[in-house]
């Protein structure tokens, strides 16, 4: 689904992707940690190239995302991206937020996109917040708004950016319940995270990267348990505490 | 004396009705062309092409950075000796059109660059193309920026177009003009020409406020 063939990018002298080697399968997910600055939010954003790469090849469903001949806006209509800030439009309804791409890009019906809408806010459990706009909602209704912004675009692939970052503790859990239900029901996901609880239980493989590497990857019971590079060990020992 | 001079100035009402009307044709039609060139211009300044933004820029710095009566009498007088013949009123209309398109431009460009980068983000992640972005997500949020000063340009456009009676359109400041070579109470006259500008402008100073108002009160909160 997702390939990394020998990618660099650079920002200016920061080598900040260096021979990236990566391949996700269609219905798994994939959870990115690491440092701050290890490129894993770079990582996540040249697979719909709100970054690009200057070096190597980066093939998302069969498409060459590194080619500009590539139709970014077909690709990108079948990749949904979750950011950490939420980036709703303040000056449309949750439910208006989530029927502009399908309605826009998708060319669908507005009637059948708003049906369709409806369904997938009930889903995230926010049925009774189509109307509201978004500085009515609290931090985890955005971001779940966010999130079915993402889905209404029926896409093969998701991508979170550090999606729960930017939230106060208790509204966490809503979040990651959504993407754990996503993640049962065989969507390909990537998510860049710091929720280890939730990298044990939902990732099918882990990896970290530092100064723009990915150092380990491996299923999270070797992961966690048994790594194998001594700075897998030195960031776990680290964000492990709790 | 004094009551001489006021029933003539009364009697000369029409006439300076007439030159209102002059302004307002002038400052309208070149009110529209300049805010349709200046969202135009503002928009291309904030693209990516690094050569149409210093293009623009160094059109739009001349212009802000001239008298606007200078600009009238290069269209009016000198533009005639490479050959471009023009009447006072369409002389009149491109020099307002443009100067307003310049000081449009900025305020245009100042409000798309304070949307914020992740709105566009967000849009652009969603697949839609950049002109569905701008005019879905980036325009509705920039126009709240954009709104209140636009309008205090057009009060200021309204002025300036008082330059325009320098070439001989025949609008209001002009009237007053002719006027006080008959009425010779430049007091009286030119305050006359004063209050018909104010009466025009007025209304526009009010919604310049309410809608600074109004737009001050919608931000976010997350």
């Amino acid at each position: 689904m997702i390939i990394f063939r020998k990618v660099h990018k650079w920002f200016g002298k920061l080598h900040v992707l260096n021979d990236i080697n990566l391949a996700v399968d269609a219905g798994e997910v994939l959870v990115v940690c690491g440092p701050s600055g290890s490129g894993k939010s770079t990582l996540i954003r040249c697979i719909n190239r709100l970054e690009s790469i200057q070096k190597g090849e980066l093939i998302v469903d069969g498409m060459k995302v590194h080619d500009f001949k590539t139709k970014m806006t077909k690709l990108r209509a079948e990749i949904g991206f979750v950011f950490q800030q939420f980036n709703l439009y303040p000056h449309m309804t949750a439910l208006e937020n989530v029927t502009l791409a399908p309605t826009k890009v998708r060319k669908i019906r507005k009637q059948e996109a708003m049906e369709a809408g409806r369904q997938v806010l009930e889903k995230v459990g926010l049925g009774d917040k189509i109307d509201s706009y978004p500085a009515q909602l609290s931090g985890g209704q955005q971001q779940r708004v966010a999130i079915a912004r993402g889905l209404c675009m029926r896409p093969k692939i998701m991508l979170f950016d550090e999606p729960t970052s930017a939230l106060d503790p208790e509204m966490i859990n809503e979040v990651l319940e959504v993407m754990r239900d996503l993640a049962k029901e065989g969507m390909t996901m990537v998510v860049v995270t710091h929720e280890m609880g939730f990298a044990r239980e939902v990732a099918h493989r882990v990896a970290i990267m530092d100064v723009g590497q990915v150092i380990e990857i491996a299923p999270p019971e070797e992961f966690f348990s048994n790594p194998r590079n001594e700075r897998t060990r030195l960031f776990l020992s680290k964000i492990l505490r709790h | 004396m004094w009551t001489y001079y006021l029933t003539q100035l009364v009697h000369s009402l029409p006439f300076f009705l007439k030159g209102l009307w002059m302004t307002v044709a002038v400052s309208g039609i070149s009110l529209v062309a300049g805010t349709i060139l200046g969202f135009l211009w503002g928009i291309i300044r904030t693209r990516r092409s690094k050569f149409l933004y210093h293009l623009i820029g160094a059109w739009v710095d001349l212009i802000r950075g001239t008298p606007f009566l200078v600009q009238i009498f290069i269209v009016f007088f000198i533009l005639p000796e490479a050959g471009i013949h023009l009447d006072a009123f369409p002389a009149a209309i491109i020099s307002l059109t443009n100067l307003g398109a310049c000081f449009i431009c900025e305020i245009v460009a100042a409000g798309i660059r304070s949307v914020p980068w992740g709105q566009k983000e967000a849009a652009t992640a969603s697949g839609l193309t950049q002109l569905q972005q701008l005019r879905y997500v980036v325009m509705p949020q920039a126009m709240k920026t954009i709104l209140p000063p636009l309008v205090g340009q057009y009060v200021l456009l309204i002025k300036d177009s008082s330059v325009v009676s320098a070439i001989g359109v025949m609008d209001v400041t002009r009237a007053g003009w002719l006027t006080v070579q008959r009425v010779p109470q430049g007091l009286m006259v030119f305050a006359l020409v004063g209050i018909l500008y104010f009466i025009i402008c007025y209304p526009l100073i009010r919604l310049s406020n309410l809608l600074e108002k109004k737009m001050g009160r919608g931000t976010t909160s997350f």
